[in-house]
């Protein structure tokens, strides 16, 4: 759609501000039609990292070689990855978020913009200062600060054209991720449930960074903007009303109000559906004993009508928290065939260890099996509930306050956390970065003070026990029928997000700092090759004077990152290890840095 | 660190009164610690405030340090006067919060402090202690 003609469009039903009506970004539509560009963190809507390029391919990526490198001027863990629109990229940095607009012809720094941000955020941020990049849309790029300010930049200038204070970074509120352009709006979420914050999704309005609307996790109804007669859930087999008070009827008083169910993952969006699709994190604090009830809708998957937030559907995945599986990892939508049945589905690895196949339309629960056979905490979900059966002996509640509960898996960071899986249409496989790792949770009592440390958990985390040794797997799974189709060891967790091609590849990066590429078939390594710091960096293509590149951030962090020394207990030390993180170091160090190649 | 030297004392049954406080009226130890994981009263609470106040998600478990320092090492350079002034001002520019509106670990530094320098001292042999009966 031409711009003048949005606008009209945009004119004649303002008033209505109607649900279900998508309203396009011209600019960002047509950034997004070109697969020269990464116009987006996802390079789609869809969130599946799939790119139509192919002139990197199985047969010639043995050849891949480092073409330019960028340094970002900071340390620690660089998530997320920069931004091609045209001749120009955009480059982000962790904390103090640094933006970079770089001319592909030249090389050279067009602007940047060095946000001032009071340092005390750093220490909001424990235990790292990642920021997951930039959004474009409207001729603009997007930063959401770690501070909690969301601010437009203009794309040529890097002049800041509107800001909105999205959290109160005093009480915790802070942001370490990307912001989404979809429709005529920018969508953000909020950090903080290891603070005691209330989790929530905002809306602004692409032209003026005004509020359209904010959803909030947990509370109310009217204030988590759900209908109890319209918004649905999976429960006895079938979509049903969630009915009045859904949430504060899973909490004990007040509890909700330092709830948690923070937003900080990638979120996706059907347009044709208009709606917005994310999930929300765990409740606060990490001791089960002291917040009796589900907590709803903590650990949830959400569909919102993008126009107004109205929640269509919701799902819960891990009623009433027990390990810290925060359910924000990103949501993938693809039409695949589940079951012998085509469907529009997510499909979404939760940290619990279960991947989850939906009906993104209807909020149907499709498939829901373990994608690592490790997963131990629950002996499957059952289909007719939703409810995943825990089991007793690696229940920390069950267990108790003071009381270590052991061998659990997976680990707090999940079999997956942020680090984003990617799709491929060809063989409508999921191709998934996972963590390999268990552990020891011990609940304690914990005093919620504003502003504060909100945790209440003391956790060890060790190589899953009795497998290859690794605290990593790259896996292709089927969603469809809930199975891995093949699986990669590898000896750290794989924190880098993956892209597909259509030349026939997978890439992904690893803590020691390897980018590697491997074939969609089996998983056989086809290259490699050792970036200057490990990767947590999500993997990204784009063409420039008709060639094409790939490029990743190196810079260690993130939370398998300052693991680097993470500590076992003395009598963990047994468990057939690898020196768990501790070994990292004799591979990497700190670094900041983009890393471009190309075929010579 | 020290493996060797934790195995050793944690496979003998002792009891370390370690070391005197330095400041008036001294003759009061800075902690007690039985068969390397029992602790006086007052160091426990310490244990108890450095749970609480989490500073294990920057410190690591056993405060053999991940994003921030080891404190192992750390407790082994830094003064009381320093310990304190740290703990109070923080270090912002590296994520060392400022706790000095944080009532609960301002009013317990002591105790703070002699949990932190038995584990630094290796006195205390796990980050976990319990109270001696």
């Amino acid at each position: 759609m031409i711009a003048g003609l949005k606008h009209k469009v945009a004119a004649a039903v303002a008033c209505m501000t109607a649900a279900g009506v998508a309203f396009a970004d011209a600019d960002l539509d047509r950034a997004m039609k070109d697969p020269g560009n990464w116009a987006s963190q996802a390079g789609d809507d869809y969130n599946q990292r799939y790119s139509a390029l192919d002139q990197i391919n199985a047969g010639n990526v043995n050849k891949l070689q480092v073409a330019w490198t960028f340094s970002t001027g900071v340390l620690r863990g660089h998530e997320g990855s920069p931004l091609v629109i045209g001749d120009m990229m955009y480059i982000h940095s962790p904390f103090p978020n640094n933006v970079y607009a770089v001319d592909l012809n030249t090389q050279q720094i067009v602007w940047k913009h060095t946000p001032k941000q009071d340092s005390a955020v750093i220490a909001q941020m424990c235990c790292d200062t990642v920021n997951r990049g930039l959004a474009y849309g409207d001729g603009k790029v997007f930063l959401q600060r770690a501070d909690s300010v969301l601010e437009a930049l203009d794309a040529k200038t890097g002049e800041v054209v509107w800001q909105a204070t999205n959290g109160d970074p005093k009480l915790g509120a802070v942001n370490t991720n990307a912001p989404h352009v979809f429709g005529d709006k920018v969508i953000t979420g909020i950090s903080g449930g290891e603070w005691g914050v209330r989790g929530y999704i905002s809306a602004y309005n692409i032209k003026d960074g005004k509020m359209a609307w904010r959803g909030y996790s947990v509370g109310p109804d009217a204030e988590m903007l759900m209908d109890p007669a319209k918004t649905m859930t999976w429960a006895d087999g079938k979509m049903q009303a969630v009915g009045k008070d859904s949430s504060l009827s899973t909490w004990k008083g007040d509890q909700w109000k330092i709830g948690g169910g923070t937003t900080w993952g990638w979120y996706s969006y059907d347009r044709a559906e208009n709606l917005l699709y994310y999930g929300t994190g765990n409740p606060s604090t990490w001791n089960p004993t002291q917040r009796p009830g589900d907590n709803k809708w903590s650990m949830s998957i959400w569909a919102r009508d993008l126009n107004t937030g109205a929640v269509k559907w919701v799902y819960q995945m891990t009623p009433h928290d027990e390990w810290d599986f925060d359910g924000i990892n990103e949501m993938i939508l693809a039409d695949i065939d589940v079951k012998g049945t085509k469907r529009k589905a997510l499909v979404h690895f939760d940290r619990n260890g279960f991947g989850y196949t939906l009906d993104r339309v209807s909020g149907e629960l499709l498939v829901a099996e373990k994608y690592d056979p490790a997963v131990n905490w629950a002996t499957h979900v059952d289909m007719n509930t939703g409810r995943p059966q825990v089991v007793a002996q690696y229940s920390t509640e069950h267990n108790g306050e003071d009381v270590n509960s052991k061998g659990i898996c997976p680990a707090a960071l999940g079999t997956k956390d942020q680090q984003p899986a990617a799709f491929h249409p060809k063989t409508g496989l999921f191709y998934v970065p996972t963590n390999h790792v268990c552990m020891d949770y011990e609940p304690f009592e914990v005093e919620y003070t504003a502003g504060q440390p909100y945790v209440g958990a003391t956790l060890a985390m060790f190589p899953a026990p009795n497998s290859h040794g690794g605290m990593g797997n790259f896996i292709a799974w089927d969603a469809g029928q809930g199975k891995i189709v093949w699986s990669k060891a590898e000896q750290f967790s794989v924190w880098s997000g993956a892209l597909t091609t259509a030349g026939d590849i997978v890439f992904y990066g690893t803590l020691e700092g390897y980018l590697k590429a491997v074939n969609l078939k089996d998983g056989k390594e086809l290259w490699s090759f050792k970036t200057p710091s490990g990767i947590i960096g999500n993997v990204f293509t784009y063409l420039h004077k008709g060639k094409q590149y790939v490029g990743v951030y190196s810079g260690i962090g993130g939370w398998a990152g300052i693991g680097m020394a993470a500590g076992l207990e003395k009598d963990s030390d047994g468990l057939g290890a690898v020196g768990g993180y501790r070994d990292l170091q004799k591979f990497t160090n700190l670094g900041g840095s983009l890393t471009v190649f190309a075929i010579p | 660190m020290e493996r060797g030297l934790f195995v050793r004392i944690a496979g003998m049954t002792l009891a370390v009164v370690l070391p005197l406080a330095a400041q008036a009226g001294g003759d009061k130890p800075l902690y007690t610690v039985e068969d390397g994981n029992k602790v006086d009263a007052a160091t426990y609470n310490g244990f108890k405030v450095w749970r609480a106040a989490a500073c294990d998600r920057c410190h690591g478990p056993n405060q053999e340090g991940m994003v921030g320092p080891s404190l192992i090492d750390s407790l082994k350079v830094l003064t009381r006067e320093q310990f304190d002034q740290t703990l109070s001002e923080g270090r912002m520019e590296k994520g060392m919060p400022a706790w000095n509106t944080n009532k609960k670990v301002m009013d317990n530094l002591d105790d703070l402090y002699a949990y932190l320098k038995g584990r630094s001292d290796g006195a205390i042999t796990s980050a976990k202690v319990q109270m001696i009966k």
